[in-house]
C-alpha cells in the first residue's frame, strides 16, 4: 500500500500500485460526471466541488452499489448531493462574474455574452427542474430512467421537463438584450 | 373530428424534441406541427435550447489531469469519513459547528413563525413542522458534519438524546424502507432540548426525524405540512411531538412516518 511514488508523473503518491477496477470505472466516468456537475452548478469551482464530493460519496458507498449501471448510480448520487447543497446555495446566490465564465468556456468559440445569458437563465431554474432538464437533454437519459434515478413518478419528470423548458424560454426572452433570432 | 382525432400530447412533443420517437411517429408530429404554428414555434425554441445546452457544456466532458488526484482525495476522505471521524479534535470542531448552527436555528425559527405574535404562537402546534423543516434545511445540506453523533454509536446516541429529552428513545430502524441511520444531534425544539435523527438512502437522499417536548399534553392525528418541496409529516402524542421531514415523494414519507410511529409506540410502551 505505502509503495512510495516511483516516478509516476503528476501522481499524488497515494494511489495503490495495483489499479482497482472499481476506481478505474469511476475514472472512466469522470468526463460525464464533470459535465453533469457543471451543468447543475453556477460556476467552474462549484462544479469541481460537487464532482469531488460525488467521487468521495461513490467511493465511500461502493459496498452499496448493486453492480449494475455504475453511471446511473453515480448520477443519482450527484443529483442528491446537488439537491442537498442547493438549499445552501440559495442563501449565497452571489457568484463572481469571472467564475461564471469559466475556463472551459474560453475553449469554444460561442459568443461569450450569449453563454453568460444562458447561464443566467439557467440560474432561474429550481434544482429539481434543472436536474431533470440536464439528465434528459445533455446526458440523454430516457424519461423512465430519470424517474427511476430521482425516485419520482414519470409524470413528475414530464412536468418538471415542461416547466424547465418554458422557464428557460421565458428567461431567455426577458433577457434578450442582443437579438440573435433568425428573422421570419 | 379531423384534427381533434389526430391530436398530439405535450409529452409527445418533448419526446419528439429529445429524439425518442420512431420515424413514423416523427412524421405524424411534424404533420401536426405544420397545422399548429404556435406549438411549432415552441418546439423550435426547445430544440434551440437543447442545441445551446449541449454545446455549452460539451467542453466539460473531458478527462483532466486532476482526475487521478481527485480520486485519491475522494478515497482518502471516504476512508476517514467512514472510520475515524470520531477523533477528539473532530468532535471539538463538530461541537463548535453545532453551537453555531444551533444559534442559527434559535434565531431563525421564531422569526419565521410570527414576528408580531411571539408569545402564544411560539408554543402552538404548527411550530413543530416549521422547526422540523428549518432543521432539515440546515442539517441535511451539511456535507461534513450533518450529525453530532454518528450511527456507529447508535446505543450511545439513544441514551444521550433520551436523557436530554427525558424520554426513553428507541431509534427507529428504517432499513426496510431503504434508509440507514446517519446519526443524530441535540437541537432546540420549542425552546427545550429536542432530538434530531438523520437517515440516508443508498444514493444520499436524506430524511430527518425531529422529536421535541410538547408542553400542552395532548394528541393529534397525522398531519402534513409542505413548503417549497420539503414535506413534513408530524403528530403529537402526549408530551412528545414528532416530525418526519424530507424532500421525497409524499407516499414514501408517509410510509416512513408510519414506520416511525409504529416503532416509537414500542418505545413508550416498554
Amino acid at each position: 500500500m505505502s509503495h512510495g511514488r516511483d516516478g509516476q508523473e503528476g501522481s499524488t503518491g497515494t494511489e495503490p500500485s495495483v489499479p482497482d477496477p472499481f476506481e478505474e470505472n469511476v475514472l472512466a466516468l469522470m468526463p460525464a460526471l464533470r459535465r453533469y456537475s457543471r451543468s447543475l452548478t453556477r460556476s467552474d469551482p462549484d462544479g469541481e466541488d460537487l464532482l469531488q464530493d460525488c467521487v468521495e460519496k461513490v467511493l465511500a458507498r461502493r459496498a452499496q452499489w448493486r453492480g449494475v449501471n455504475l453511471r446511473a448510480w453515480a448520477f443519482t448520487i450527484m443529483t442528491n448531493l446537488y439537491r442537498n447543497r442547493h438549499r445552501h446555495w440559495v442563501q449565497h446566490p452571489e457568484v463572481e462574474l469571472d467564475d461564471e465564465l469559466g475556463l472551459a468556456s474560453e475553449a469554444d468559440d460561442a459568443d461569450p455574452l450569449e453563454k453568460l445569458r444562458l447561464e443566467r437563465a439557467l440560474d432561474r431554474l429550481s434544482a429539481e427542474n434543472r436536474s431533470v432538464l440536464m439528465l434528459v437533454v445533455i446526458e440523454g437519459y430516457r424519461y423512465q430512467d430519470v424517474a427511476d434515478m430521482m425516485a419520482i413518478p414519470i409524470g413528475t419528470v414530464m412536468s418538471r421537463l415542461s416547466r424547465a423548458r418554458r422557464q428557460l424560454a421565458e428567461a431567455m426572452k426577458d433577457d434578450n438584450v442582443i437579438a440573435l433570432r433568425r428573422p421570419k | 373530428m379531423t384534427d381533434e382525432f389526430n391530436t398530439v400530447s405535450e409529452d409527445e412533443l418533448h419526446a419528439y424534441v429529445d429524439g425518442h420517437l420512431s420515424q413514423p411517429e416523427r412524421n405524424r408530429i411534424e404533420a401536426w406541427l405544420e397545422k399548429h404554428p404556435a406549438r411549432a414555434e415552441e418546439v423550435r425554441q426547445w430544440q434551440a435550447q437543447a442545441t445551446a445546452l449541449k454545446s455549452h457544456f460539451a467542453s466539460y466532458a473531458r478527462s483532466d489531469e486532476r482526475d487521478r488526484s481527485l480520486l485519491a482525495t475522494g478515497r482518502a476522505r471516504a476512508r476517514t469519513g467512514a472510520t475515524s471521524r470520531r477523533h477528539i479534535l473532530g468532535r471539538l470542531a463538530a461541537g463548535i459547528l453545532i453551537f453555531a448552527a444551533g444559534a442559527l436555528t434559535g434565531l431563525y425559527a421564531p422569526a419565521t413563525i410570527a414576528p408580531d405574535r411571539p408569545l402564544e404562537i411560539a408554543q402552538g402546534p404548527d411550530t413543530l413542522p416549521r422547526q422540523a423543516q428549518s432543521a432539515f434545511l440546515i442539517y441535511a445540506s451539511e456535507v461534513r458534519h450533518p450529525v453530532e453523533v454518528g450511527a456507529d454509536e447508535r446505543a450511545h446516541l439513544a441514551t444521550w438524546l433520551g436523557k436530554r429529552l427525558d424520554y426513553q428513545l428507541r431509534i427507529p430502524d428504517l432499513s426496510a424502507l431503504g434508509f440507514s441511520l446517519v446519526g443524530g444531534r441535540l437541537v432546540p425544539v420549542n425552546g427545550k432540548a429536542g432530538a434530531m435523527l438523520m437517515y440516508e438512502d443508498g444514493t444520499g437522499q436524506r430524511l430527518t426525524v425531529l422529536l421535541g417536548r410538547n408542553t400542552d399534553n395532548r394528541e393529534t392525528s397525522f398531519r402534513i405540512a409542505s413548503q417549497g418541496g420539503v414535506e413534513t409529516f408530524y403528530w403529537i402524542d402526549g408530551t412528545i411531538g414528532y416530525a418526519v421531514t424530507g424532500e421525497v415523494p409524499r407516499d414514501l414519507l408517509q410510509r416512513v412516518a408510519d414506520e416511525c410511529y409504529r416503532q416509537f409506540e414500542g418505545s413508550s410502551a416498554s
